[in-house]
């Protein structure tokens, strides 16, 4: 089905209701003065997102809005998993004592706002209205990593990261053009179709384009090398804004990636494996790409003493995994990816919503915060660390486990054996900086100057629930990879 | 195909041909007296006063921006009516009534925002919300000209 404008608003339940709110709460916010309540509106929206999209499971696949973004179980996927990435901002953001009385009408306007665009990120089959959703999620994210106004630190991130993006997406624009003049079309499938037949087009000139077009989606996943904004922004953003981009803004970015390279660049062939168009062998650059992004992400981590800043790292070089199964063109890697993608969620949030809880105990995110933690009234954040910890440097009962396993063997079965050797030797390397922050919080011994650590039900609840959920898919992981089966479904028209 | 870009390189070339063409005519007709003063940094007829890089108000750009919302407004709205007529007569005029009260309706929400937030004021109380130690040179920041700061 091809739907024009007003047909398409039937199926954009969980955009509507992420539009209205987002207006709903800005002018709420002139009304009201218990601002709590905008929060718990924005927190309602998101889980209301979330439901519309599960209930767009059953609808008929198709495009809507004149053939700009498609309705398929690749985009509901997405959908689903971005509104459960604002709802955890949203409610981390309820939770931290950073944000208090710093302008809530605005701060969750944006927030909404952002997950508004990642959306149409995941569903553009466009180029423009993908550059356009990219746009958009930028320019919103740059305000929300700002936020606090008394912060420098913050302030130094969000124009560092303006600059970057502003850069980065310049150019993804400029090869966008170049495309265009390729290919005659903005529309992914008919890019596809046009460029499937060899002629002189498909030359070094497509190269450099995708090669454009790369540097801004790299920019989104932080892949190296246009990963430079990432260590900084995420020290400097507020907690909440940091796990959402680490989280939301990272998969929106990885879904629009997919969309492209696996439809506008590559064609499906029998039993779920994948070709490029001819003379394009975009892979090889994206396998440099890839053992690059996690080797750095993980030495760079090595030394950081400032948890956030390690998590960034920690984010680049997850980035880095994420694209193995990119780049081995078949189902089995990109079923991989929705998986870990998911299961990063869990344990990624997780780890910063601990984070968050130590920053609001103690006012301070370094290692030292964590010293002893477990001895000193935090065994059970402690607890849930130590499992997102092991989780996400990939020790076995855990789900980052089982995501890593589905990585490697999509990469093992396409016998690239240099990229699953460096990634194993990588998955090495992190396991020191992630037990690092276990052995300070349970070998060390607090000081008398430490604080207690006094947990909050709030965070304590939502740390306690991602952990659960580890543990959970690490043992009994076969519905999640179901769900990622079944989105692996592209409408090409 | 690569002929097409013919057309890119003959605009360039008639574009930098009237360049110099403009630019030699005009040197050949003016008068020419140098002076020294004519090399001095122009500013509207003053005279050059400090260094460039210095504080000003922010709200210059937020006027500029509101102004740019309300162009855009107009802008959006003078297409719709000059097809209202043809809408109307295919049986879709409430339709596109509808579609222009909904953007409209948006826009007035931002005047509202804006307008509460005391944004539409040039002489508005700022409160500032940076902590003296958080920035050294706060004590001793120039006069910026222009603008006017009232504390709470």
């Amino acid at each position: 089905m091809n739907l024009s404008s007003v047909e398409s608003l039937a199926y954009s339940l969980p955009e509507l209701i992420l539009v209205f709110a987002t207006v709903g709460i800005l002018m709420l916010d002139l009304l009201i003065t218990r601002k709590r309540i905008l929060g718990e509106l924005a927190l309602c929206a998101c889980g209301g997102a979330a439901l519309a999209s599960a209930l767009l499971a059953g609808a008929e696949q198709g495009y809507l809005f004149n053939q700009m973004v498609a309705l398929d179980g690749f985009a509901i996927f997405f959908k689903l998993f971005l509104s459960l990435s604002a709802f955890a901002a949203v409610y981390m953001s309820l939770g931290s004592r950073e944000l208090d009385n710093e302008h809530p009408g605005e701060y969750y306007t944006l927030l909404l706002a952002a997950a508004t665009g990642t959306f149409y990120m995941a569903s553009a089959t466009n180029l423009l209205m993908a550059y356009l959703a990219l746009e958009f999620v930028s320019l919103t994210s740059y305000v929300l990593t700002g936020f606090i106004r008394a912060s420098r630190r913050g302030s130094e991130a969000a124009l560092k990261y303006l600059i970057y993006g502003g850069v980065a997406s310049g150019a993804m624009v400029y090869g966008m053009s170049l495309i265009f003049g390729l290919a005659g079309s903005l529309d992914y499938a008919t890019i596809g179709e046009r460029l499937l037949v060899p002629s002189e087009a498909n030359g070094p000139i497509l190269f450099i384009a995708v090669l454009l077009v790369l540097a801004g989606f790299g920019y989104k996943i932080s892949m190296v090398p246009f990963h430079m904004w990432s260590p900084d922004v995420y020290q400097g953003a507020p907690l909440p804004v940091t796990a959402y981009l680490s989280v939301g803004s990272k998969a929106a970015g990885f879904a629009m990636m997919i969309r492209f390279f696996y439809v506008a660049l590559s064609h499906a062939g029998a039993g779920g494996v994948w070709a490029t168009i001819e003379g394009l062998e975009w892979p090889n650059l994206i396998v440099l790409g890839s053992i690059i992004t996690m080797t750095l992400g993980n030495l760079a981590a090595l030394r950081q003493d400032n948890v956030k800043r390690l998590l960034a790292y920690s984010s680049i070089a997850h980035a880095g995994y994420i694209l193995m199964g990119f780049v081995v063109l078949s189902d089995a890697g990109l079923r991989a990816m929705l998986f870990y993608i998911a299961t990063y969620y869990l344990m990624n949030l997780g780890a910063f919503t601990v984070l968050m809880m130590v920053l609001n105990n103690s006012d301070r995110e370094d290692m030292e915060a964590f010293r002893g933690l477990a001895w000193r009234g935090g065994a059970l954040p402690a607890a849930a660390m130590a499992v997102f910890m092991f989780s996400l440097a990939g020790v076995p009962p855990f789900a980052g486990f089982i995501g890593k396993f589905y990585l490697f063997a999509a990469v093992i079965d396409k016998e690239m054996w240099m990229l699953a050797i460096v990634a194993a030797l990588n998955s090495v390397v992190s396991l020191y900086y992630y037990a690092r922050i276990v052995r300070t919080m349970y070998l060390d011994q607090p000081l008398k100057s430490d604080p207690v650590m006094t947990t909050d039900w709030h965070s304590g609840a939502f740390a306690g629930v991602l952990a659960v959920g580890t543990i959970v898919f690490g043992v009994y992981w076969r519905p999640l990879i179901d769900l990622a089966d079944k989105s692996l479904v592209f409408f090409r028209g | 195909m690569q002929f097409e870009y013919a057309n890119v390189l003959v605009f360039l070339g008639l574009g930098l041909f009237l360049c110099a063409f403009m630019m030699g005519l005009g040197s050949l007709v003016r008068p020419h007296n140098p002076e020294r003063k004519k090399l001095t940094t122009y500013e509207c007829g003053e005279e050059v006063q400090g260094d460039s890089w210095i504080n000003f108000n922010i709200r210059f750009y937020l006027v500029a921006l509101i102004f740019l919302i309300f162009d855009i407004e107009v802008a959006f709205i003078y297409p719709v009516v000059a097809v209202f007529k043809q809408w109307v007569a295919d049986g879709n005029g409430l339709f596109a009534l509808t579609e222009i009260f909904i953007f409209i309706s948006i826009l007035v929400a931002g005047l509202v925002y804006v307008w509460t937030k005391g944004d539409l004021q040039w002489i508005m109380k700022v409160v500032v919300p940076v902590k003296p130690a958080d920035d050294p040179k706060q004590s001793q920041s120039p006069k910026v000209g222009g603008t006017i700061y009232v504390a709470d």
